[in-house]
């Protein structure tokens, strides 16, 4: 038992090298641990750029040996935007549906032609009546299974094709599509709130899918969660409209409340409300890029370039509508109606408006990455500024430090020298603790801080019941050696049962938990695994040294 | 000489306390009950919905003229605390929080919340001027996440509840596991009626705490049993209250040391951590005190009470875990 033998000191030599390795890159800046630094996206600022060139010059003499995993901070430690957001499926699938009308029309009108009135849709229901059902319902039934689209990788139907009384045919979105479907727009909006959010591709945002309809955005660094929300929660449908800017046909339209049919009244950012066609000449589908630009007065605005066979419809349009207006429509607001001049080639236009350079910035972004097939609603959102972070930060390190010292000094007035092993293979556990974070790229939030902290006062407590009981043996007459051996055997039972259920109560939080919570359960864990292995394999070490150096006739404890 | 919270060799018959620990506990637990329903928790948003936002307070605004502002463009209860940050000259801080609102027209609860929240962020700015404006923070929880993290946080407590008493059926006796839940429960339930009387804000990290506070008591208890299981094995014909009390004699000095060293960095998170850790390390600390006492009067008094069975017990279940050694 107290014979140490080389392989064991190997290990436990091995897993504090590794552990200290791992929780070294902590200590450095990103350019000596070897990691590139991130292009400047905004050239005049000054400091961003002189960030980069010294990280880039330190990442050309960094540390090879150093693995480049930091701690992860969370964001309540960072500052940041976090958002849960929610996806409807009932909308999706009755936004599908919709899509289907088109194809119900061409299906029905073809020779011979069945005769219906217009469906009626409600949400993910639609209802078609027949008018000569003795002859065209079976028709009618057959075209409709034939037209009906299949779903995702599974190749579900979209719908069931019902008919319901004599006249009547209902078309449901099935139980399976809807889900397929939410799945679908669920990965599809992943990839579109990353272009908006993220145009450039450089920002350390993370988006995940949580559950079948929800998605997670983590901005760390963001401050402005209105910023965020107000990009996300735009639909992003643009259109070009043909558009009336005459102001007596629009005041008539305003006042009646009615337009002509192909028409319809829009809000404009510059005339109050415009008239437009109803059927848009080109959508958002047709733009190939959109950035942000300077017009001709220098203000910010938003050009973009239209693909190639979009750019040569437009073309016609503006050759054949010259001196007439255009409307570039986005949800239902007419951004900009200029007037056609001359024909416009190319494809580039360019969206003029009051913007700041961040509006025109955001709105690029949100062009570019195309329509939301859904409406996202916001369920949690959390917000951290970077001022409370670094507190947090400071008030976190602060805490810890002092925690350290009173439960140090605690041990070393409890039980002397060998107090002062525990404290030894208690440092090593807060080494082994942040290498461990940082080798699984865990998370450290402040719960979690305070879950290395709590770790400092209970991993003494493996070390205490080693303890007790070897001043029991020895006050029961035995020596030092077998007094720790017996201490030791006996103590381990306890020990273990003690840590597992304390392990199941971490494991739980973990599964359970969200954000910050999971953090606390995830230090509290790994705590519990290193507070065993030092107590158990560090501190005996240390101990059976001192006995086979100094070969004391009692211990002092 | 070195420093010893418990005397060596002590022979205090803790076993017969009992009773009177049963009455304080009794009393404990139902006032425990009575502040939890009529003063009620104090539920932060995690659980109850409705929006928090954290500014820095320049000093020429009142708390009285934010909270009218905000109760302009809200519904419901409006409060506004204001607070100092940690640090040497850190800025005041107004805390705002208001209530779950209303749907306008054909606005979903959720998208209701988000508004307010916006709203009421964009007035701040403008009541303060924008350049003076930091957004310390801001929280806004919809009804429907809000009501799926009080269930998830209950099913974890539960979940935990069972397995740990699992565990200790299967390592010692039933009767073990009655004793070790009866403590849980009531440790639990001491700190809900705690932060009842109180009024410290009860949101997930206080959840966290209570499984933290569950994981400690049931290590605490396990410390005990555990000596008591070896006890009774030495002593096979010794009175079992007799037992429990050497047992609890033998172990009290760790479980004081113990106690101490997690006190100890708890209360230098209490006292140092800064103000979001507060409530955690408050029902933290609470939560161990009653814990320590609760493995001694509660849990080792239920095993006394059922009784445990002597005479077949399994021998030294340790021996599954020689090899880690």
């Amino acid at each position: 038992m107290l014979n140490f033998p080389l392989w064991k000191v190997g290990i436990i030599v091995v897993v504090l090298l590794w552990g200290t390795v791992l929780a070294l890159p902590n200590m450095f800046s990103d350019g000596f641990l070897g990691v590139q630094p991130k292009e400047v996206s905004d050239p005049t600022n000054t400091a961003a750029v002189a960030a980069y060139e010294q990280q880039l010059q330190e990442a050309d003499q960094s540390w090879w040996f150093l693995p480049s995993g930091k701690l992860n901070l969370g964001l309540d430690l960072q500052g940041g935007v976090y958002l849960l957001m929610e996806i409807d499926p009932a909308e999706i699938a009755a936004n599908r549906l919709e899509t289907v009308q088109a194809d119900i029309r061409s299906a029905f009108n073809r020779n011979p032609l069945i005769e219906r009135n217009p469906p009626v849709q409600n949400e993910d229901r639609l209802t078609i009546e027949i008018l000569n059902p003795e002859e065209d319902m079976d028709e009618a039934v057959r075209r409709l299974n034939r037209l009906n689209p299949t779903i995702g990788t599974t190749q579900t139907e979209l719908f069931d094709v019902q008919q319901t009384g004599d006249r009547f045919i209902q078309l449901t979105v099935t139980g399976n599509a809807r889900t397929a479907l939410a799945s679908d727009a669920q990965s599809k909006m992943m990839e579109i709130i990353r272009r908006r959010i993220d145009p450039d591709g450089v920002a350390e945002i993370s988006i995940t899918p949580q559950g079948d309809n929800r998605i997670i955005l983590e901005a760390p660094g963001e401050a402005d969660p209105k910023r965020i929300k107000d990009i996300l929660g735009q639909a992003g449908r643009l259109t070009f409209n043909m558009a009336n800017l005459d102001s007596s046909a629009i005041q008539a339209a305003i006042n009646s409340g009615r337009t002509l049919p192909r028409q319809q009244l829009v809000d404009s950012v510059d005339y109050g409300q415009i008239l437009i066609n109803r059927i848009p000449e080109l959508t958002g589908a047709d733009i190939a890029t959109a950035n942000r630009c300077f017009d001709e007065a220098n203000f910010p605005a938003v050009c973009f370039r239209l693909n190639s066979s979009a750019a040569t419809k437009f073309y016609n349009l503006t050759r054949n509508n010259t001196g007439k207006n255009f409307a570039i429509v986005l949800d239902g607001t007419s951004m900009s109606s200029p007037t056609i001049r001359t024909p416009i080639p190319g494809g580039n236009v360019i969206i003029e408006g009051r913007f700041t350079i961040e509006e025109a910035e955001d709105l690029a972004a949100i062009i570019e990455a195309g329509e939301l097939p859904a409406k996202l609603n916001f369920l949690d959102e959390r917000t951290v500024g970077p001022t409370l972070g670094a507190e947090s930060i400071a008030a976190g390190s602060r805490a810890s430090l002092i925690g350290l010292a009173f439960v140090g000094l605690f041990m070393v007035l409890a039980y002397g020298l060998i107090g002062g092993f525990a404290v030894g293979s208690l440092l090593s556990n807060i080494v082994l603790i942040i290498g461990a974070l940082s080798g699984f790229g865990a998370t450290l939030t402040l719960p979690g801080i305070a879950g290395i902290i709590l770790t400092i006062g209970m991993a003494v407590d493996a070390n205490v019941i080693v303890f007790e009981r070897i001043r029991e043996e020895q006050a029961s007459g035995r020596s030092p050696a077998t007094a720790i051996q017996a201490g030791y055997e006996r103590a381990l039972s306890a020990i273990l049962d003690a840590n597992i259920t304390t392990f199941i109560a971490a494991s739980i939080l973990y599964m359970v938990g969200s954000g910050p919570v999971k953090g606390f359960a995830v230090t509290l864990a790994i705590g519990i695994l290193t507070s065993v292995f030092t107590a158990f394999v560090v501190t005996r070490w240390l101990t059976v040294m001192y006995l086979r150096t100094m070969r004391p006739k009692r211990l002092s404890m | 000489m070195l420093l010893r919270l418990w005397p060596e060799k002590t022979a205090v018959s803790f076993m017969n306390l009992r009773f009177i620990a049963l009455v304080v506990s009794v009393i404990a637990l139902l006032a425990s009950a009575a502040f939890l329903t009529t003063r009620g928790l104090n539920l932060g948003i995690d659980f109850a919905g409705g929006a928090v936002i954290e500014i820095d307070k320049p000093e020429d605004v009142s708390a009285d003229q934010i909270r009218n502002r905000v109760t302009e463009l809200v519904t419901g209860d409006v409060q506004v605390n204001s607070a100092r940050g940690t640090g040497a000259n850190a800025p005041e801080i107004a805390v705002i929080r208001f209530e779950p609102q209303p749907p306008v027209g054909d606005e979903t609860p959720d998208e209701a919340q988000n508004r307010a929240g916006d709203v009421v962020s964009a007035a701040m700015r403008e009541l303060v001027g924008a350049e003076r404006f930091n957004l310390r923070s801001e929280a806004s929880v919809g009804p429907k996440v809000s009501g799926e993290l009080f269930r998830s946080g209950i099913i974890a407590l539960t979940v935990a509840l069972t397995l740990m008493m699992i565990y200790i059926s299967f390592r010692f006796q039933w009767q073990y596991a009655l004793g070790a839940v009866a403590a849980l429960f009531h440790d639990v339930i001491l700190t809900m009626g705690m932060f009842a009387l109180t009024g410290f804000e009860f949101n997930l990290a206080t959840i966290a705490a209570l499984l933290t506070i569950v994981g400690y008591s049931m290590n605490d208890t396990v410390i005990v049993f555990d000596r008591v299981r070896e006890e009774a094995r030495k002593y096979k014909k010794l009175e079992l209250a007799k037992v429990v009390d050497l047992a609890i004699n033998a172990t009290m000095s760790r479980t004081l040391l113990t106690s101490s060293t997690t006190l100890l960095a708890l209360l230098s998170i209490f006292l140092f951590g800064g103000p979001v850790l507060r409530g955690m390390s408050f029902a933290l600390i609470f939560g161990v005190i009653v814990g320590t006492y609760s493995s001694i009067f509660v849990a080792s008094a239920v095993v006394l009470l059922l009784g445990i069975d002597r005479g077949d017990q399994p021998k030294r279940e340790v021996e599954g875990f020689q090899g880690v050694s």
